[in-house]
């Protein structure tokens, strides 16, 4: 088979094309057809060697496609199955080996490609709306980065709920993302001071919770424009980790909550990721959560997808077509 | 009348009783002869300047007595109305004034010692097992300084709500009044590694949520103690304050979550002051919650009560009777 494999970590450039057998399944795990394969940043952390795993690796966190052969032990799947699986690596080739128990069945009115596409980012914002802090109707939730990856998806989901949802971005065309997303108030962070912007939006009461990926330029401006009692989720650092910092500026603020949650914690358990990818993929079949596939690539051209996503000029989701 | 003065911080001996005038009400203010003042730790942060406030001034943040002048705009409280308060500077007095929106009405059921008594530790018991953290039954709480005044209370309530509590104290004599509060579970922790136990009675769970007053020397090993997704409420700081934390830390050890909470937060509105103390006059009155009023001292003594609260030697609660 046709598969990405990173010998020595580095820049896109360190991502070869290679010819390797096809992987077969251990007892617990299936073989998948890749379909589509999802490109995400941690991928490019993997590359780079900021994260680490064993060398040679192939990189890719998430996809879909179809099961072609299964492990002794494997019950509930069969050939054929249309599955989708997150936080797996090897998912940048034509096949991949992966633990049955992580593999989720697609519901016919589901693509391959829209699979592949939501299991990373539209997971982190369902469990960031539906479990980190359940939102409820008629609650204000701060989104930053709202036109990004999870920012899109995360706003189209707290508007589902009721909660109004106020946005920041960095340019008009991200403003125009996230208003057709869903938002009711875009505050562009590069023009305008959010702290001022989310005080005057809320009348001076503040949000409920912040959504924060962005972190370190951040995190203490949105302490400042929570209510009493709201809740920092932060998920992210894009720009850069938020230093430690001392717990009695939470009392003085208003009691508030602190939470540096991560998608692993939130699927954790077989019933939970089933439940969670399920609800997931009705949102996509209802037509309720719209997903923006913008750049699909051929497996070959894995170094100018990267190229692309590190470079930022992307909005919408990559995927690389095995 | 008599009441005890600080002129300058320093020790319990800066206390002293010194003949004053009986205040006078603002509109929006009554006057109260006290009947019973509460003795609490904020008392001796105020009193050794750890607090600021400006000198001289007469320590004491809680009691219970009887209206004795009301300002002209003052609405519902009248002449002999039996009130209670806490947050109100001024309390180690024979009266005191106080806003009207901080007196909340002592129903007959309940004595001026019992009322005095619950005041700041009922309340602050109640919003952390009914707000900071919803405590539901068959969740497990971990309380530090489960002998302690908040802690005795808050073991009570959480085994009202059908948790399982263990509790962490410093003696035997106090492992038997946690017990006999109510607790599961007892860890002596200067004969035991917290965590360990912990681990241990938990089946290597951890558990729903950590309730600490202790702060400095509890907070790390709390976070190896809790469950994925659990949540560290940290309402005090008895052993000093906590280091700045890393945020980093609390995806690492399992999606936590932390708040710094202060009861001022969860009084903010008349409305939640008068169903929170509602709520608990209510327990005291229908015998559900048992108070431990240790000791009751002559105002004079006021010096003599801090001496005993800061040996930490007495477990329950200490009343100053102007």
């Amino acid at each position: 088979m046709k598969a990405i494999q990173v010998k020595q970590v580095g820049g896109p450039e360190a991502m070869e094309l290679v010819e390797l057998p096809v992987p077969q399944p251990k007892a617990n795990e299936a073989v998948v057809k890749l379909a589509a394969s999802g490109v995400n940043f941690i991928d490019v952390y993997f590359r780079e060697g900021r994260y680490k795993a064993p060398l040679p690796l192939i990189p890719g966190n998430e996809g879909a496609g179809a099961v072609t052969a299964v492990g002794a032990e494997v019950k509930a799947l069969k050939v054929g199955d249309h599955v989708a699986w997150a936080g797996v690596q090897g998912s940048y080739a034509e096949y991949a080996a992966v633990p049955a128990d992580r593999l989720v069945p697609i519901p016919s009115d589901v693509s391959d490609q829209q699979a592949a596409a939501v299991m990373l980012q539209g997971m982190t914002a369902h469990y960031l709306s539906h479990d980190t802090f359940p939102l409820k109707q008629g609650e204000t939730a701060l989104v930053h980065a709202a036109a990004g990856g999870v920012g899109l998806l995360l706003v189209q989901m707290a508007h589902n709920i009721g909660a109004r949802v106020i946005a920041t971005v960095s340019s008009e065309e991200k403003a125009q993302l996230a208003r057709g997303a869903g938002a009711d108030e875009v505050i562009f962070y590069t023009q305008q001071d959010f702290e001022v912007e989310t005080k005057r939006l809320t009348g001076g009461k503040g949000v409920d919770v912040v959504y924060d990926s962005v972190g370190r330029t951040t995190f203490e401006k949105g302490l400042n424009i929570l209510r009493p009692r709201g809740m920092m989720v932060l998920f992210g650092g894009s720009s850069g980790a938020v230093p430690p910092f001392d717990l009695i500026t939470l009392s003085q603020k208003g009691s508030l909550y602190v939470t540096r949650p991560s998608l692993f914690h939130y699927i954790a358990t077989r019933e939970e990721l089933v439940a969670r990818s399920s609800s997931l993929f009705s949102m996509i079949a209802e037509g309720k959560l719209k997903l923006r596939i913008e750049y699909r690539y051929p497996l070959a051209e894995a170094q100018q997808a990267h190229r692309d996503l590190e470079g930022r000029k992307t909005t919408g989701k990559l995927l690389l077509l095995p | 009348m008599k009441a005890i003065r600080v002129h300058n911080t320093g020790g319990p001996e800066v206390m002293k009783l010194e003949e004053v005038p009986v205040p006078q009400p603002k509109p929006a203010e009554a006057v109260v002869k006290v009947a019973v003042a509460g003795v609490n730790s904020i008392d001796g942060y105020f009193r050794d300047g750890r607090f600021r406030t400006p000198l001289p001034f007469i320590p004491g943040q809680e009691g219970a007595g009887v209206v004795t002048a009301v300002g002209a705009r003052v609405k519902t409280a009248k002449i002999g109305d039996r009130v209670a308060w806490s947050g109100v500077l001024g309390s180690y007095a024979e009266f005191v004034v106080s806003p009207e929106e901080h007196l909340v009405p002592v129903p007959a059921a309940i004595s001026e010692e019992q009322a005095a008594a619950a005041m700041v530790h009922g309340l602050t018991a109640h919003y952390l097992v009914t707000d900071a953290h919803k405590l539901k039954a068959g969740e497990t709480a971990l309380v530090h300084a489960a002998a302690g005044g908040v802690g005795l209370l808050l073991v009570q309530m959480a085994r009202a709500i059908g948790a399982r509590v263990i509790g962490t104290v410093s003696s035997d004599e106090k492992a038997q009044l946690a017990r006999e509060a109510g607790a599961d579970e007892v860890i002596v922790f200067t004969k035991q590694d917290f965590e360990v136990e912990v681990k241990r009675l938990t089946d290597g769970k951890g558990v729903e949520v950590v309730y600490d007053g202790v702060g400095k020397a509890t907070f790390e090993k709390n976070l190896n103690v809790m469950r994925l997704r659990g949540m560290l409420v940290l309402y005090g700081m008895s052993s000093g304050p906590v280091l700045p934390v890393d945020p980093a830390k609390l995806s690492e050890k399992g999606s936590l979550y932390m708040a710094r909470t202060t009861l001022a937060h969860f009084t903010a509105t008349r409305e939640e002051l008068l169903a929170r103390t509602s709520a608990l006059f209510g327990m005291i009155g229908d015998g559900k919650l048992k108070l431990r009023i240790a000791k009751t001292y002559a105002l004079a003594d006021a010096p003599q009560a801090h001496r005993d609260m800061e040996a930490r030697k007495i477990a329950g609660k200490l009343l100053l009777i102007p």
